[in-house]
Formats: C-alpha cells, sequence, structure tokens
C-alpha cells in the first residue's frame, strides 16, 4: 500500500497544495512554528519519523478524495454537500472545523463535525442509517472519513475557537471537562490520569497534557493518519480507543456523551493553530 | 412536553416502537449503527426528532449532573455490554467510594479527613496469602508486569479464554532497563537491590500492588489486587520480579 502512495503522492500533493491555497498553512509549517514556539516540546517532537513524513502525509489522498465526493451530487436526492452548514454558512468550509463542536439552531444539537456531516448526508443527500455511505465510519476508505479529511483540511493552520456563546455549548464543555477527571472502570482510570502532567510517557509514548494547548492542538487534530493502523482516524475515533484502553464500555459513535468530550478538548486547544490533516503514531 | 395532539403520541409511540426494534436486534458485539437513536427513525415525522430532544434541558443541570446524565442516560455507552467479569457496561461506569472521592478537578486536592477515610478503606480491603507474603516466580511476574492485556471491552474486547490478563505495570513504570517502560509512575528499576528485602519492605510492596491508596490516597494507579485483576499468588509473582536477585530488575 506505502509504495502506491508514495508513487501518486507528488502529483496529489501539488494538485491539493493548489486547491488549498488560501484557507491556511500546510500541516508541516504549523507544527514547525509550535515547535519553535514551545522550544521543542517533548510531545510535539517526540517522533522525528512522523514529522519527517508530515509533507508526504497519505491522508492527503484521501482529503483530495472527500474533496471529489463532497462535490459530487450522491445519495437518493441526487444532491452535493455544497450546501451543507459547518457553522460558517451553506458551503463555507474555510476555519469551519476550527469551531466545531457548537450549537446547531436547525437540529437543537451541539454537534462535531462527524456527527454534523452525518447529519447533512441525511438531510441534503437523503442517506439513512442503512446505506453503506453513513454505515462505515472508520477507516481511510469510508466516506465518512474522505469527507470529514476533505473538509478538516481547510481548517488547517487556523486556531482552534470552539464558540461558547449558546448556553449548550458552554453545558456540553463543562459536562465534558467532568467526565475527563472522572474516575471509573477495572483499573479507576479518567482521561487525567495520562493527560494533566506535560512530558509524561505511557511506555515510550509522550502523552499530551490537557494543561498545555500548544500540546493539545496536536493531540486533538483529527482527521490524523495513523502509521500504526495505516489508515485515517477521526475524533470519534479516538474517543473510542482510549475508552477502551480505559476499560470503558463501547461508547456510542456521536453521542451527546462523545461530543462532551470533544468539546472540552477542542477548548483546551484553544488559540492554538490546529494541523491539519495530522500524521500521528 | 409532548403536544397533546393524537398525531404527535402517535409519532411518540411508533418512535419508541423503532427504538425498541433496533435494541432487540441489537447483540451488542461488535457494531455500533445506531448511535443516533432519534434520527434512525427517518419515516418519522421531521418534528419527531426535535420533540425527542428537547425532552431534557441539559443547561438546567449542574456539569455534574449533565455528565452523569450523558453516561448513563443519553445513549452514550453501550450499558448493556458484557465484561470479562460478568457483569455489563453499567458496572464498569458507576463510581464507588474511592472513584467518587478521587474524581478530582484541575488543581483540587482531597482535604485531610478524605484521605484518612480512603486510606482506612483501602486498608480494609487488602488480604494476604494464608502463609505470609511470599516471593513468587520472577518470570511470570515479568510476564504479568509487562502485559497490558486483559479487561479492556468497547469495541474489541480482551478474551480472557485466549489471554491472561496482566499488571500493565509497564505502562507507568520504568521497570528493567532492557525494555521501555513509561513514567507517569516511579522507576522501579534495581527496586529490591535497593530496599533490601525484609518482610516490612515485601508487604509495602504487596499492599502498594493489592491497594495503593492504602499509603497514597487518590494515587493515578490502580488497586490491582481489591479490583480482583491480580490474584495473590500473581502479586507473588511480580514482587519476585522486583525483589529477585535474580531478577532483570536488579541486574
Amino acid at each position: 500500500m506505502f509504495n502506491k502512495t508514495l508513487h501518486v503522492l507528488p502529483v496529489v500533493l501539488a494538485v491539493v497544495a493548489s486547491s488549498n491555497a488560501g484557507s491556511g498553512q500546510l500541516p508541516e509549517e504549523v507544527l514547525d512554528g509550535l515547535i519553535k514556539k514551545t522550544n521543542n516540546s517533548v510531545y510535539l517532537t517526540q517522533s522525528p519519523q512522523n514529522i519527517m513524513m508530515l509533507p508526504d502525509n497519505p491522508a492527503w489522498l484521501v482529503a483530495e478524495a472527500g474533496e471529489a465526493l463532497f462535490k459530487q451530487a450522491r445519495g437518493p436526492k441526487n444532491a452535493s454537500l455544497e450546501q451543507c452548514d459547518f457553522g460558517k454558512g451553506p458551503g463555507v468550509l474555510d476555519g469551519a472545523h476550527a469551531e466545531l463542536p457548537r450549537y446547531f439552531a436547525d437540529t437543537g444539537k451541539v454537534m462535531d463535525l462527524e456527527t454534523r456531516l452525518l447529519h447533512c448526508m441525511k438531510t441534503l443527500q437523503g442517506f439513512t442509517n442503512d446505506d453503506a455511505a453513513i454505515k462505515q465510519k472508520h477507516g481511510s476508505k469510508s466516506d465518512i472519513m474522505k469527507l470529514q479529511t476533505y473538509i478538516a483540511s481547510k481548517s488547517s493552520g487556523i486556531p482552534w475557537n470552539p464558540p461558547m456563546q449558546h448556553p449548550l455549548e458552554k453545558a456540553m464543555r463543562d459536562a465534558g471537562e467532568v467526565m475527563f477527571y472522572r474516575r471509573s472502570g477495572t483499573m479507576d482510570f479518567s482521561c487525567a490520569t495520562c493527560h494533566t502532567q506535560t512530558g509524561k510517557r505511557i511506555r515510550a509514548s509522550v502523552l499530551p497534557s490537557v494543561y498545555d494547548a500548544a500540546d493539545m492542538t496536536k493531540a486533538i487534530s483529527w482527521p490524523s493518519q495513523r502509521t500504526s493502523h495505516d489508515e485515517v482516524r477521526s475524533s470519534q475515533h479516538r474517543v473510542l480507543e482510549c475508552l477502551w484502553q480505559m476499560r470503558y464500555p463501547n461508547i456510542k459513535n456521536g453521542s451527546d456523551a462523545s461530543i462532551a468530550l470533544i468539546s472540552f478538548w477542542t477548548d483546551a486547544a484553544r488559540g492554538e493553530p490546529a494541523i491539519l490533516p495530522d500524521l500521528k503514531r | 412536553m409532548f403536544k397533546k395532539t393524537p398525531i404527535a403520541a402517535v409519532a411518540a409511540v411508533s418512535l419508541l416502537l423503532i427504538a425498541g426494534g433496533c435494541a432487540a436486534t441489537n447483540t451488542g458485539k461488535s457494531v455500533a449503527p445506531q448511535a443516533t437513536a432519534p434520527a434512525a427513525a427517518p419515516a418519522a415525522a421531521p418534528a419527531a426528532p426535535a420533540v425527542v430532544a428537547k425532552k431534557v434541558d441539559y443547561t438546567a443541570m449542574s456539569p455534574a449532573e449533565l455528565a452523569e446524565y450523558l453516561i448513563f442516560e443519553a445513549e452514550g455507552y453501550d450499558l448493556k455490554q458484557p465484561t470479562q467479569e460478568g457483569t455489563t457496561g453499567r458496572a464498569r461506569l458507576v463510581q464507588d467510594e474511592i472513584q467518587k472521592a478521587c474524581s478530582l478537578g484541575k488543581g483540587k486536592e482531597i482535604d485531610d479527613k478524605s484521605r484518612e477515610k480512603i486510606m482506612a478503606l483501602a486498608a480494609s480491603t487488602i488480604k494476604y496469602p494464608e502463609g505470609g507474603i511470599k516471593l513468587g516466580d520472577w518470570k511470570k511476574g515479568r510476564e504479568l508486569a509487562w502485559s497490558g492485556y486483559g479487561y479492556r471491552t468497547a469495541h474489541n474486547p480482551d478474551n480472557h479464554a485466549k489471554g491472561t490478563p496482566g499488571g500493565n505495570c509497564y505502562n507507568c513504570h520504568q521497570i528493567a532497563t532492557d525494555r521501555t517502560g513509561g513514567d507517569i509512575g516511579p522507576s522501579l528499576t534495581g527496586f529490591g537491590k535497593i530496599r533490601g528485602m525484609d518482610p516490612d519492605t515485601l508487604k509495602y510492596a504487596y499492599d502498594v500492588i493489592y491497594n495503593p491508596h492504602v499509603y497514597f490516597a487518590c494515587t493515578n494507579m490502580p488497586r490491582m489486587g481489591a479490583s480482583g485483576v491480580l490474584s495473590q499468588a500473581q502479586i507473588a509473582d511480580i514482587l519476585a520480579y522486583l525483589f529477585d536477585p535474580n531478577s532483570p530488575v536488579n541486574k
């Protein structure tokens, strides 16, 4: 797979980079800026290999496929997603992901990128939960990940700024904070067990601290290629995997519990630029 | 909350029926398809999901109340998911006294009274081997100390028939120098060599593995004996890994 990727990448990168003009910085430039600003944060610099690979991130291929899907008329209603409102108006993608999760009046809910995307695929395109386009939520080959990677790439270099004006946005963020510190399960873990000290390691992996916004922006910049999975992964997938390690039961994709956690961690990265798409271990 | 019209009532009932039907066919195994239960009924009137969403006012709750609501009432987790110990996902999320007392927010520490209470509570959970604390097999202890297997559920449940649950020590501790461990906890390299092997030291180490809150209230370390993850014999094996002069920990 990787060999193929490397052959196609230069061409795709040139295309994507040019179509990306005006919507922020390339991820490698953002990361470089953060490393300089933090005077070589241990978390940000832990993998020289991944830093070297970031400009050739296979996630760009996934974003490229996502752009085509986004603009294509699809589903029972034969519509594209170009009228989808991610919070900054119909079809506005530049910087939209950096302001998610947020409250949407049309659903009365706080939604993250993935739940908002699913909402648009259902309402604008007519897909239902039984359609493969909606059912398959994980992996670089899924429509959901292609679309998310494309949409999120339009927020690269833009500081995280999830709105807190609506009372529900604040309520979800604050509930997420409680959940972050809430211990339970077989081994008494909470998110805080691993993510409240700077520069600490689980095994050989340096952990991000929730008190360090520059570390947090890298930690929460999803979608990201995960080199250990050879797949692009989402915020929802990161929540799922952390909680699996914590010995919690399966958290439901797109549940308010998952969005509360994502609201809290996005707020913890506030003001620091998004690295999208990222590449992580 | 529901409008009093019969149409809305019928819509609400059919929503419940559909949701119930989904729940009945869901085995709770590897798939998590109907994440958004209200939206799972595309046939219902467009107004119906909004009615369901407004059922509860999140902004009227305290953050702690809302967190509990999202975990237990708002389809946040698969609460019926079977666990390896024969309980359900719900049991994994319900907090016991120590978990509750130690869920401290940013910059918060437990007060002295709670600390004493937790230490006493922890002491009451520790059970000792009949013949006293003795060292087991350091090779078995090494396997356990370097294994993170066991009790994970979620999307990929560990199968205890295929793998023995481990102690997870290496995730947070540097132990022997032949492999890289974490550093959330203190380094245990040279543990026995530095401390010797008198009965008090052995008991101390046994206690910390069994229930570390007895000395360190609200520590990040799991209660490996009290939670039933490790047996007394397995703890003895890990003690051997830490104390035995032939163990790589002391080389």
